[in-house]
């Protein structure tokens, strides 16, 4: 009978532990998360910017592979599928951010976008819509980032309260 | 930044509205631009058909002198940087600038390649197929057309020409047209939309902000007065000029700390009944 009084504590201990080392993991993730949101930033800032310049960075394609491609869609049509993309983004990351759904990390926006790019340059009509990608673009993942940061940050505060209030109980 | 409820709210709202607006702003230019130079082009075609109806009947009897002047005068109107005709070997047989005449055509310049791209030349093209734009010597915008004189009937067996019926095209009409109108009237619409989008963002996103600021933070401004304000324990009886969940949410308040303040006191008048009964 001795030996099971200081038995829950030592289990306690170690729970308690593993708790604490969760939880710090879990904002490590979601301090890494909101880092996320800018790197896709960044690299849609860059593509746009190898983009303005028309994609010189790159050779010209061939007209093999022109050929192996097929008809380029017509300027207009980009055009509409941006102006819907571009909405439908805006529209689906208020949808998420009224309902308190976790926001994804902007690199599928980055893909969409850079797709975007490189359809009008395939085109040839780069030049006249580089500014529309480009708002498009900013203001659909400016408001994913944003709320992305957002989200993260509410969720790193409650994780420390939580941690704090870990430390206050075992101080007590 | 985002520390206030205001930013939190207008800042991202304003961001998406505006870029949203300016994309679509950009891509509504470029569809009207786009309209707006195919229009310019059928303009430039219909010309084109105008000036060869107009010459067939020189043409017709050889007249070339006839010819000469209505390809002179043509080439004095104010909008037509350039007009020629050239024979089928590129030859130019007419034109208002008498330096050009007798100088052959350079076959891979643009406007001829769109024909003689492959080893055969091509017979015919589409309307905007015809068209090209580039910056001529003087330095101006043209829109140039391309328009082939075909071999007909009364050509084959006119007395006067030699051509036979299996010769299919006879010459090519070049004209090119100043584009100084187009783009004055692109630059008007640019400026129009700029200011018609920028009335739109403030107008939207002043909307929302007088819309909040008088929904929203203002009602919570003068409840947090009102739960602030008071220098003693309760709240007061004079409650915010709010209406809705925040004149309730201040009621609830006022209710809480009336209740917290007569808890308070039964406990006071409890513990200054008991101490005489615990001294004794």
């Amino acid at each position: 009978m001795s030996q099971v009084g200081p038995q829950p504590d030592v289990q306690q201990a170690p729970g308690r532990e593993d708790l604490r080392r969760r939880i710090e993991e879990r904002i490590r993730r979601l301090e890494r998360a909101s880092g996320n949101g800018l790197w896709s930033m960044v690299l849609f800032l860059s593509v746009s910017f190898v983009a303005f310049d028309g994609f010189s960075i790159f050779p010209d394609l061939s007209n093999d592979a022109r050929r192996m491609l097929g008809t380029p869609p017509s300027g207009q049509m980009i055009s509409l599928a941006l102006v819907v993309y571009a909405f439908s983004g805006i529209v689906r990351t208020l949808a998420r951010m009224s309902r308190n759904i976790k926001p994804y990390q902007g690199l599928m926006h980055v893909a969409f976008f850079t797709a975007f790019y490189t359809f009008y340059q395939l085109s040839g009509v780069l030049q006249d819509n580089f500014w529309a990608v480009f708002f498009a673009g900013i203001s659909v993942m400016g408001l994913e980032n944003y709320y992305l940061w957002a989200h993260s940050n509410e969720a790193i505060r409650k994780e420390r309260a939580l941690l704090k209030s870990m430390w206050e109980g075992d101080e007590r | 930044m985002f520390s206030s409820i205001n930013s939190r709210a207008i800042v991202p709202v304003a961001c998406a509205v505006t870029g949203f607006v300016i994309a679509c702003c950009v891509l509504l230019y470029t569809f009207v631009k786009d309209d707006l130079i195919k229009g310019e082009i059928q303009h430039a075609a219909d010309l084109s058909d105008t000036v060869i109806k107009s010459t067939r009947y020189a043409m017709l009897h050889d007249d070339r002198e006839t010819l000469s002047n209505i390809i002179s005068s043509i080439g004095e109107q104010n909008q037509v940087e350039h007009v020629r005709i050239f024979n089928k070997k590129g030859l130019i047989m007419f034109s208002p600038d008498s330096q050009e005449v007798n100088q052959f055509i350079d076959k891979s310049a643009a406007g001829c390649t769109e024909c003689h791209a492959g080893a055969e030349p091509k017979r015919s093209l589409g309307t905007m197929a015809k068209a090209r734009q580039f910056t001529n010597s003087s330095g101006n915008d043209v829109l140039a057309i391309t328009a082939p004189i075909y071999n007909e009937a009364e050509c084959s067996n006119a007395a006067c020409h030699f051509h036979d019926a299996g010769q299919s095209l006879l010459g090519t009409l070049d004209i090119g047209v100043s584009q100084d109108p187009l783009k004055r009237t692109l630059g008007q619409l640019k400026n129009r939309m700029i200011m018609f989008s920028g009335m739109i963002l403030v107008l939207t996103v002043g909307a929302v902000c007088a819309l909040l600021y008088r929904q929203v933070f203002l009602p919570i401004k003068l409840l947090t007065d009102f739960t602030e304000s008071s220098e003693s324990d309760s709240l007061g009886t004079d409650l915010p000029e709010v209406s809705g969940e925040i004149a309730q949410l201040a009621k609830a308040f006022q209710k809480m700390t009336n209740r917290v303040q007569e808890l308070e006191s039964q406990l006071q008048s409890k513990d200054d009944v008991s101490p005489p009964n615990l001294r004794s």
